[in-house]
């Protein structure tokens, strides 16, 4: 077999764009690995500002003090168990609402559905919600800091537009051979529904993980925290203090290597995880965003 | 039918959001008492004492909203609130609103607008958005109830400090942190080794040097460490800090601005400055002082001197430069004393260096910047004068009165408890006892046994401490600092405080329109006229030009009216 030859400009494009690609790559990579070589930097290091993509003076000893402080590890707990049992709810309840709302025959759904949408264009606001949950009793609760966003629009409609795409004919020939409803949603097409699915666990679970303002607004026990506003507040209690230049030398004293530990520990779960969930996440948006 | 079904719905959504509206009206809407009685009540009928100490004969409890520092988190072992209880049978209660330092003042004004107030709402700074809604008391109206707080006042001749605070009404809304003098606390620390070795005699010069003198000293510098290889000719050799995200400049322009009469920095607010001679407001920023302030700072970048990334650099990078030798000055506050020289131990090593903080040259003026001598402070919920009746609302204050503004009260939230946790020697200094050490007092810890007293107890807090006579604020000061802070008084003076100018709601919003973009341009042609980016001469009517466009002059109408008004 012969190899088609490459035209010129073609090759001129290759290299530029080689280029171009890696130039943007070191870009985008390169904040993060400064990070992840301040977080094993000596103090002495990083204030001398000798650290660039590589460790200078190599310590892990705030890792350990880190993950052997009591609370990291609780905010840590917290956090996991929230996108888990967030994200299980969150998808679930977007899927049951999602496959209704793509049954055309059902005529209900053009008056609800306006209901729904309604929601991405109008809230409440920030001081009834808050009014709101004070006056249900879900303050200070693990309740509020899930239920609000349990269900996004958007997601149902993304849900929605990728159920309307499957074919009706085999939730038919589901029911003749004997499934009810729920049997046809839950046998039938749950499973066939892996890409959106997977696509919605990662856009909930990366929204519970990195969640830091529903912390704020209605969790005020510290041992309900997540471990995003634990984060916040170690980034913040670092820079407002040298910005005002507080009286307080021991916040001046959060060391900037607790910040690139922290930091670099919130990101590891993600990094982990997007790897595998990526394939069915192009798959997903694609099969969701586009509507026949 | 569809549309009947349409309609029914349509009502549907319309009916459950009134009813979200109806919910909303539920909350409380807060009224205040404008007519206070005037006390009557002899002392032996109240079922307290008040005055040097607070005792409540029965228990009572008050919300308090908490502002919780991650650097001494609360628990469950502070002393600081069971040792206030058992003194004055009063319960601060913060459990529902502890809110995280970062977040306080979001958080805080959040609740409060949502009608879910503590009684006692402390570490204020701004209670400016709070006075309209009626959400907070006017405190003013009820300064008379409190004892040391009045003595404080006219002691050291607070009143017209007072009158700065005050809005449109006449009344202030919040009860600032009283302090005898203002603090100097911002100057620069210098690498006194390397002055040393230039020949710059730095600790006679600083009595009434100028910027000029500054630089000089600085130019020496730089050509000594030239000589001796230890930087190059192109190189900056003082990067400075703190320069303010805002684009205006931070700690550097408002020291040196305060020197020439002219608001800069941090200090820049609106460029509005009082001419006492005339009794009248003018621009400061267009005025001959502000062009001799820039143009006096553009020498220091001229000569190779500053560094004119000191104005987009973060605090980190400046940092690094002064501890890795790049710089020999740097701005210093009294917090960040020791971490330097600990930073610097650990970069140079010790006994490689030395380092002063100097008192900062003179200008047109031998002001300091700072002249303020009110501190943050506590706003009260109207909430607790309409829960409480004013009989009870008066005997709250009097126990703010004694914790806050009474000699005990401000010892024990500082020091905690004589024989417990400090001691105090025969000439009246304090100590803390040699099991304590703490990081709010700057007490350094000198033995691995020592407990944090803040961290462990409470006490030493930013809640509570923050202002006072002299000797109270200075009481835990090192000598390196007390002696600083001495310098400072000796050979500069405090600038008189500016009136005040309360303006009507819409008179702020006015002044604020046209201070955003006019200010924004100030601060832009400083920099560049700093930086050399703009020629200070060929360029100034320019710049004076561009801020007449943006309503400068209308603005000194506006002030100077608004001036008048309250004057009558």
């Amino acid at each position: 077999m012969t190899k088609l030859k490459e035209s010129k400009s073609y090759k001129v494009f290759k290299v530029v764009n080689t280029i171009l690609m890696i130039l943007i790559s070191a870009a985008t990579l390169y904040p993060f690995l400064y990070l992840v070589a301040q977080s094993f930097s000596s103090e002495a290091a990083i204030y001398a500002g000798k650290v660039t993509i590589l460790p200078v003076d190599f310590t892990a000893s705030t890792y350990l003090s880190v993950l052997s402080k009591g609370e990291f590890i609780l905010y840590y707990k917290n956090t996991i168990l929230y996108t888990i049992f967030g994200t299980i709810i969150s998808v679930m309840l977007t899927a049951m609402l999602a496959y209704p709302l793509s049954k055309p025959k059902l005529r209900l759904n053009k008056y609800i559905a306006p209901f729904i949408i309604f929601t991405m264009y109008f809230g409440g606001g920030l001081i009834p919600n808050f009014v709101l949950m004070n006056k249900l009793g879900l303050r200070n609760t693990v309740a509020a800091f899930v239920i609000p966003g349990l269900i996004s629009t958007y997601y149902v409609l993304l849900m929605r537009s990728f159920f309307a795409g499957m074919s009706s004919e085999i939730e038919e020939a589901a029911e003749i051979d004997g499934l009810g409803k729920g049997g046809v949603f839950f046998k039938i097409i749950l499973p066939l529904s892996k890409p959106i699915l997977a696509t919605m666990t990662l856009f909930y679970g990366a929204g519970y993980w990195s969640n830091w303002f529903s912390a704020f607004l209605y969790l005020d026990d510290k041992s309900k925290w997540p471990v995003a506003y634990y984060l916040r507040q170690i980034i913040l209690g670092a820079t407002t203090t040298s910005e005002v230049g507080a009286n307080d030398a021991a916040s001046a004293q959060i060391a900037a290597n607790i910040r690139s530990c922290s930091m670099v520990l919130m990101v590891i779960p993600l990094l982990i995880v997007y790897p595998f969930v990526q394939r069915y996440f192009v798959q997903g948006m694609m099969l969701g965003g586009v509507k026949e | 039918m569809k549309k009947g079904l349409c309609l029914l719905l349509s009502a549907a959504m319309i009916a459950s959001l009134m009813g979200c509206s109806k919910t909303d009206s539920e909350v409380k809407e807060t009224t205040q008492t404008s007519e206070v009685t005037e006390a009557t009540e002899v002392e032996e009928d109240l079922d307290y004492e008040f005055g040097e100490h607070f005792k409540s004969d029965e228990p009572v409890a008050y919300s308090m909203f908490w502002s919780d520092h991650e650097a001494y988190p609360i628990t469950e072992n502070w002393k600081l609130f069971s040792k206030i209880e058992e003194l004055t049978n009063v319960k601060l209660d913060i459990s529902k609103h502890t809110i995280a330092r970062t977040d306080y003042d979001e958080k805080k004004a959040l609740m409060i607008s949502s009608g879910e107030s503590a009684y006692i709402v402390p570490k204020t700074y701004d209670e400016n958005q709070f006075v309209d809604g009626g959400a907070i008391v006017a405190i003013s109206d009820y300064t008379k109830y409190m004892p040391n707080y009045t003595a404080f006042v006219e002691q050291y001749q607070l009143g017209p400090d007072l009158q700065t605070i005050e809005k449109e009404d006449g009344k202030y809304y919040r009860l600032p942190g009283l302090k005898e003098t203002s603090e100097q606390e911002y100057t620069f620390m210098i690498r006194s080794d390397l002055f040393d070795a230039a020949g710059v005699d730095y600790k006679t010069l600083e009595k009434d040097w100028n910027w000029q003198g500054l630089l000089d000293a600085l130019v020496k510098v730089k050509a000594y460490m030239v000589a001796e290889g230890m930087c190059k000719e192109s190189d900056y050799i003082w990067t400075e800090r703190w320069q303010g995200d805002d684009g205006s400049g931070g700690n550097l322009l408002k020291l040196v601005g305060a020197t020439y009469g002219v608001r800069s920095g941090w200090d820049v607010a609106d460029g509005m400055q009082f001419d006492r001679e005339k009794d009248e407001w003018f621009f400061s920023e267009t005025t001959p002082e502000y062009k001799e302030y820039v143009t006096q700072l553009h020498k220091f970048v001229e000569a190779g001197i500053l560094n004119p990334e000191s104005f987009t650099i973060t605090d980190e990078q400046s940092c690094a430069k002064f501890y890795n030798g790049e710089s020999v000055m740097l701005g210093v506050n009294k917090s960040m004393l020791t971490t330097y020289q600990e930073n610097l131990d650990s970069t140079l090593g010790k006994d490689k260096y030395g380092v002063y903080q100097i008192v900062y040259p003179v200008g047109k003026n031998k002001y300091t910047a700072e002249s303020a001598r009110l501190e943050n402070g506590i706003m009260i919920s109207s909430k607790a004068l309409e829960e409480l009746g004013e009989e009870d609302f008066i005997k709250m204050l009097r126990f703010i009165d004694w914790l806050w503004y009474s000699e005990e009260g401000k010892t024990l939230a500082k020091w905690g408890v004589e024989g417990e946790t400090y001691e105090v020697a025969e000439d009246g200094s304090k100590t803390l006892l040699p099991q304590y050490y703490c990081g709010g007092l700057s007490i350094p810890q000198t033995s691995e046994d020592q407990k944090d007293m803040r961290i462990e107890y409470g006490y030493a807090g930013g809640v509570f401490t923050y202002a006072g006579t002299y000797d109270q604020v200075t009481d835990n000061y090192s000598d390196t600092l007390k002696e600083y802070f001495d310098r400072v008084s000796n050979y500069r003076e405090v600038a008189p405080v500016r009136p005040a100018v309360s303006g009507s709601e819409e008179d702020n919003e006015q002044i604020n329109l046209i201070k955003t973009p006019l200010i924004d341009n100030v601060n832009s042609w400083t920099l560049q006229f700093i930086t050399g980016q703009k020629d200070i001469e060929k360029d100034w009517d320019t710049y004076v030009m561009s801020c007449e466009n943006l309503n400068s002059q209308q603005l000194v109408d506006l002030y100077n009216e608004i001036y008048t008004r309250n004057k009558k």
